[in-house]
């Protein structure tokens, strides 16, 4: 075999194409249309059909688009290609550069897009926009002063009026009270809609309506568009405008359509419109668009996905760039035992796809022949008994421990459970309770085989164990808000959060009396600021100052000498470092005032991120330290991580100096508790975040079906087979109709949701299966019906029909052991990043880099990346200049 | 471009560049700081400007790929450094924003670096390579001192006896060895081996400089209160006693840093907005 071949290359990895996989891998000229079923190997396709191009094809690695769904994703395609590539190099000692190519997430390309000088005229770099993600979106149109702004140019007449009018339109009505007048609702409904239209390239001045309030919310959209582009040196886009900003970049120069030669993206299903035009805009010139994906894995509706752009891309590809698509179907599963896709393939099949006459042809791609390569027939697909909840949960709890027990699974990590959803679920604590009463029924408490779950995204995150005690402990200090008699709901089950943490944090104290004295010590620190404040107020007051006139340095004796101020506060106003830029900021014209001498002077030396960390010394969380340190269990120490950046944030929006002013009038503990919290509490009702959860050692992960994407484990519980259809999102019918759009009938698209997220979930299990089937019947005794179950209708005619193993008859010897398996792709670790500072202390590596906990104080790297980064852009201008020079 | 519009130049980058981080990051730097920082950017222009000009590729992102560790994992090692390409001689450069003394002192670490980015660029890529070297655009102690002063005669004289170049000579015979100690170090990673250093290590002098570790790197670290080693430092002199633990806890630097912090972060407008207060 010639060493120049790629088959050279597939014999030494290892690698046996089938038939589809080497006709895709091979395919290098015109639109390729891929559908990949369920571990069909479909990464694998992409690295070598990549590698291909860039080896045997001449294609610069500059010249490809390659995107997927998520960075971690992105990670795993960069990781491979550049083994793969690093072997192509050691044979053919020719290099591969992959730094320069478009490889990542859409947003991630969008962002590089905008500052790549072959998109800008004359090949100018541009400043990259401001970015802001969901939460920072959120606190900026949630903010009161913005929001009531932007419902006044919307045309409403007032705030309340407009929360009103606005959640009536989006259904957020009670029989009871009415329409809701939260601002929360309001502003979360109208931040889904602006990126909706954003995806959708709606321009609001033309939009016609003659809905009055959709009309209003039309004008708030221009507005907000407005507010994004007014700073003078930086624009702010939110995700979805990021799109919309690199799609006008590239429609505004007609070279764009050639800068890639090839364009490749993966998990087709789950993009948007804004996507699609970005994509066949880019694809114009050479028509190289390869797009990957599965239909029936599409879950992202609700984020403005349409499942079509798959489903009907061979009609849209010709419409757009004049050529049809070759279509290859990448459908032998490598992944499960054969029961386990035989299932799935048959589940999915049982909800009606077929359009409706006169109009003809499926709503998803019903020509797939999806086959298992395994062709073990021994049961691996296997049911719960048929039974009420509580012994369902009790049977899959000890279920678990018996795979762990006979060493089908080695690590409770390799088991998952998934759920169509976690808030509030009831099937989630359930589970919960089980695993704690088998720990307890077999006394694996303290011992390897504890069962543990993880499940940050199954309540609010801040109903997590550790979230509770470091807020709870922050109340002990900063005490508690107060809201008077309410009959607001969530406000009320808000306040109740709030004791529950205080309780908790009480626990703890008298559990470890030095966090006693600590919390007793922080609580002085803040009364101390509190009277120095009194003082040097009265100073002001008794010479008659205003507190918002210039301080002189001539007055720095008369505050710092006043009677009764504490050492500290003297200390404050006296030392060198403070009288000197006192007077340096006299001289320079640029005095402070008094008002602001009097907080830096009344000011605590810590800020809530300070307070985090000094809390972590205390027994408590050190023990949680170690477990991570000694790779024990991670659960703990990646929620204390999430907290630091939820802290970090709340030093962002308000301010991380913690003054007496600050703290009066219960000022400051309104901002962190009242305003910030509260916020927060709230959107962790919402179902899904775009947290990307870590995946801890140790510990059964439950899992919403959304975060299980992509992933794969050797066994895999479905938590709950049911899932009730809704009506189609009003959203959907907004756009749908300002747009005079058409898609999939509005009266179908939940069913075909729920088989679709349940086709995602049956399809992550390697080796085994489970399915719960929990009765509807409330006797303990009657043998249940099998219709009484809690299952839609699909997953009722599924058991029917397909005869599945009961756990008590399984026999669990038939099924093979789970090894750990070792990623074959190969990371990529940092000199500097990852090997120096591993080196210069591993714990504090594994703190800050593993589970991105947030430095409190920046000043240093900071100041490294400003240096930095400048230095970076005067080289790009002094090559530029050099170039000019050269032309001249 | 003249380098006086070069200069002007450099100052509206770095306005933009600092306005960029500051709404990022939420934090702000002191003015002096941030002033600080500026003129390290121009010094560096003014001093280095014959490297400056010649830079042909900067922020070169270097990889070594399918790299085995002892235990067998594959990983890639990645570096960045900037190239100066010229007809008869070629120089890498690694910009680092840490004191000259620091690293002159610890000169090992710089070249096991610069060997292996070295080996990358010149076996892997084919390059030709003559020269690597480290730039260190921190002043020195007296430049430091000098530019503090505001006195620019001092600033003049100093300026030439600054040599920011640190010539680090390249030598192929350790790369093995080094890329060998960086897959041990993966697998460490892979594995969950996190433990912190040993209180010796806490207690030893860190070469090319006056501190230890402790003071060095952990008094920087904000997960020392909750770390193993740094508290039997910090509680081993004297008795645990009351006092003791208070100070190990009232530890949130020292004054400077925190009339710092207080400079770059205490924001009016925001202490004194009213905040929601839910009904």
């Amino acid at each position: 075999m010639a060493k120049q071949s790629i088959e050279y290359f597939w014999k030494l990895k290892g690698f046996e194409p089938n038939d589809s996989q080497r006709e895709a891998i091979l395919h290098t000229n015109g639109p390729l249309f891929l559908t990949a079923g369920p571990g069909s190997g479909k990464t694998r396709v992409l690295l070598w059909r990549t590698l291909n191009l860039l080896v045997f094809h001449e294609v610069k690695p500059e010249e490809i688009f390659l995107s997927t769904f998520t960075e971690k994703a992105a990670l795993q395609l960069k990781d491979g290609l550049r083994t793969l590539l690093g072997l192509a190099t050691n044979v053919t000692g020719k290099p591969f550069d992959i730094s320069k190519m478009a490889l990542g997430t859409v947003h991630s390309i969008c962002q590089s897009i905008i500052t790549d000088r072959r998109f800008s005229e004359g090949g100018a770099r541009k400043h990259p926009p401001l970015l802001m993600d969901s939460l920072s979106q959120y606190f900026k149109l949630y903010n009161r002063r913005f929001w009531t702004q932007l419902c006044l140019t919307g045309g409403f007449e007032a705030e309340t009026s407009a929360n009103m009018e606005i959640n009536e339109y989006f259904g957020n009505t009670s029989s009871q009270y009415g329409p809701s007048q939260s601002r929360h609702s309001a502003v979360t409904e109208v931040i889904n809609l602006f990126n909706r239209f954003s995806e959708e390239s709606l321009n609001p001045d033309t939009c016609q309506t003659s809905d009055a309030t959709l009309t209003k919310m039309l004008r708030m959209y221009k507005a907000y568009l407005d507010d994004l582009n007014s700073h003078p040196l930086i624009k702010q886009v939110d995700f979805s405008l990021l799109q919309k900003m690199a799609y006008e970049q590239i429609t505004s120069l007609a070279e764009a359509s050639s800068v890639y030669k090839h364009i490749i993206i993966d998990e087709y299903q789950d993009t948007n419109a804004i996507q699609e035009k970005i994509f066949f805009s880019l694809s114009k010139g050479n028509k190289n668009i390869c797009v990957v994906g599965d239909d029936d894995q599409a879950l992202y509706r609700f984020r403005g996905a349409t499942v079509e752009n798959l489903v009907e891309f061979e009609t849209r590809c010709s419409n757009f760039i004049d050529v049809k698509p070759k279509r290859i179907d990448l459908d032998i599963n490598y992944r499960s035992r054969k029961n386990i896709v035989d299932a799935y393939t048959g589940f999915i099949n049982i909800a009606d796809w077929k359009k409706e006459k006169p109009a003809t042809g499926h709503y998803r791609i019903h020509d797939k022949n999806i086959k298992a390569h395994s062709t073990d027939t021994q049961p691996s697909v296997v049911v719960s008994s048929h039974t009420r909840a509580e012994n369902v949960y009790r049977e899959l709890a000890e279920f678990v421990y018996q795979l762990k027990l006979n060493g089908k699974i080695e690590d409770y990590s390799q088991c998952a459970f998934l759920f169509p959803a976690m808030k509030n679920n009831v099937r989630v604590n359930g589970f919960r309770q089980a695993f704690e009463a088998v720990n307890e029924a077999f006394n694996l408490t303290g011992t390897p085989n504890e069962l543990r779950i993880y499940a940050p995204r199954a309540g609010r995150f801040l109903e997590v164990d550790e979230a509770m005690a470091i807020w709870g402990l922050m109340l002990l200090i900063f005490e508690r808000p107060h809201y008077g008699d309410t009959q607001n709901q969530s406000l009320r089950q808000f306040r109740q959060w709030l004791f529950d943490c205080i309780a908790y944090a009480n626990q703890l104290c008298s559990e470890d009396p030095l966090l006693k004295q600590y919390v007793t010590d922080r609580k002085a620190d803040l009364a101390l600021i509190a009277k120095d404040y009194e003082i040097l107020s009265k100073v002001a007051s008794k010479a008659k100052l205003n507190i918002k006139d210039a301080f002189k340095y001539s007055m720095i004796r008369t505050f710092a000498e006043a009677p009764g101020l504490s050492p500290k506060g003297k200390k404050n106003l006296s030392n060198k470092f403070f009288t000197d830029i006192v007077r340096k900021r006299e001289l320079e014209g640029k005095p402070f005032t008094i008002e602001y001498i009097i907080n830096r002077s009344t000011s605590v030396d810590w800020s809530v991120l300070d307070l985090f960390y000094q809390l972590n010394g205390f027994r408590h969380f050190r023990d949680m330290y170690s477990l991570a340190q000694s790779g024990m269990d991670e659960g703990p120490v990646c929620n204390l991580g999430l907290i630091t950046q939820y802290l970090s944030r709340f030093m962002e929006e308000y301010s991380s100096v913690i003054t007496a002013a600050y703290m009066s009038e219960d000022k400051f503990s309104h901002s962190l508790f009242s305003s910030y919290t509260y916020a927060l509490y709230r959107l962790g009702e919402a179902e899904y975040e775009d947290a990307e959860d870590p995946f801890p050692k140790g510990r059964i992960s439950f899992l919403t079906i959304h975060q299980s994407k992509g992933l794969e484990f050797p066994v895999v519980v479905l938590g709950s087979a049911d899932k009730r259809e809704g009506e189609a999102n009003i959203k959907e019918l907004i756009v749908r109709e300002l747009l005079q759009k058409e898609g999939e009938p509005l009266d179908k698209i939940s069913k075909f949701d729920n088989m679709r997220m349940f086709y995602v979930a049956l399809s992550r299990a390697k080796n085994l299966l489970v399915l719960p089937r929990i009765t509807t019947t409330r006797s303990e005794n009657s043998v249940p019906r099998p219709d009484q179950l809690y299952a839609t209708d699909e997953f009722k005619t599924f058991f029917t029909s397909n005869n599945l193993t009961a756990i008590p008859d399984f026999d669990i010897n038939t099924l093979p052991s789970a090894a750990f398996e070792k990623e074959d792709l190969g990371k990529a670790y940092s000199y500097t990043a990852d090997y120096l500072n591993y080196a210069k202390c591993p714990r504090q590596y594994m703190i800050m880099r593993k589970y991105g906990f947030v430095a409190s104080r920046s000043q240093t790297m900071m100041f490294g990346s400003l240096v930095h980064q400048t230095i970076e852009d005067l080289h790009h201008l002094l090559i530029n200049e050099r170039k000019k020079a050269a032309t001249v | 471009m003249t380098p006086e519009e070069i200069e002007d130049k450099i100052k509206e980058i770095f306005e933009q560049n600092y306005e960029m981080l500051k709404l990022e990051g939420g934090h702000a730097l002191t003015p002096d700081v941030t002033q600080s920082a500026l003129t390290q950017v121009l010094y560096y222009y003014r001093k280095m400007r014959s490297v400056a000009e010649r830079v042909t590729d900067t922020e070169v992102k270097l990889t070594l790929p399918d790299q085995l560790t002892p235990d067998g994992r594959r990983f890639t090692i990645e570096g960045i450094v900037d190239i100066v390409r010229e007809e008869d001689e070629v120089w890498m450069y690694d910009i680092k924003t840490h004191d000259p003394d620091y690293i002159t002192g610890n000169k090992q670490f710089y070249e096991k670096q610069l060997n292996v980015y070295a080996h990358i660029y010149e076996n892997l890529r084919g390059n030709k390579l003559d020269h690597t070297a480290i730039i260190s655009t921190a002043f020195p102690a007296n430049m430091k001192a000098a530019i503090a002063s505001g006195d620019a005669k001092r600033v003049e004289q100093e300026l030439p006896k600054w040599n920011p170049l640190i010539d680090i000579p390249f030598d192929q015979s350790k790369v093995q060895a080094t890329i060998q100690d960086f897959g041990a170090v993966v697998d460490k990673i892979e594995t969950n081996c996190f433990e912190p250093p040993s209180l010796a290590v806490l207690q030893a002098k860190i070469e090319g400089t006056n501190s230890i570790f402790a003071s060095r790197v952990c008094r920087n670290c904000d997960a020392r209160f909750s770390c193993e080693a740094y508290r039997e430092y910090a509680l081993q002199t004297g008795t645990r006693t009351q006092s003791n633990f208070k100070k190990y806890f009232e530890d949130f630097g020292n004054d400077l840093e925190q009339e710092e912090f207080l400079t770059a972060n205490i924001n009016l407008d925001k202490i004194n907005s009213q905040p929601e207060i839910p009904q």
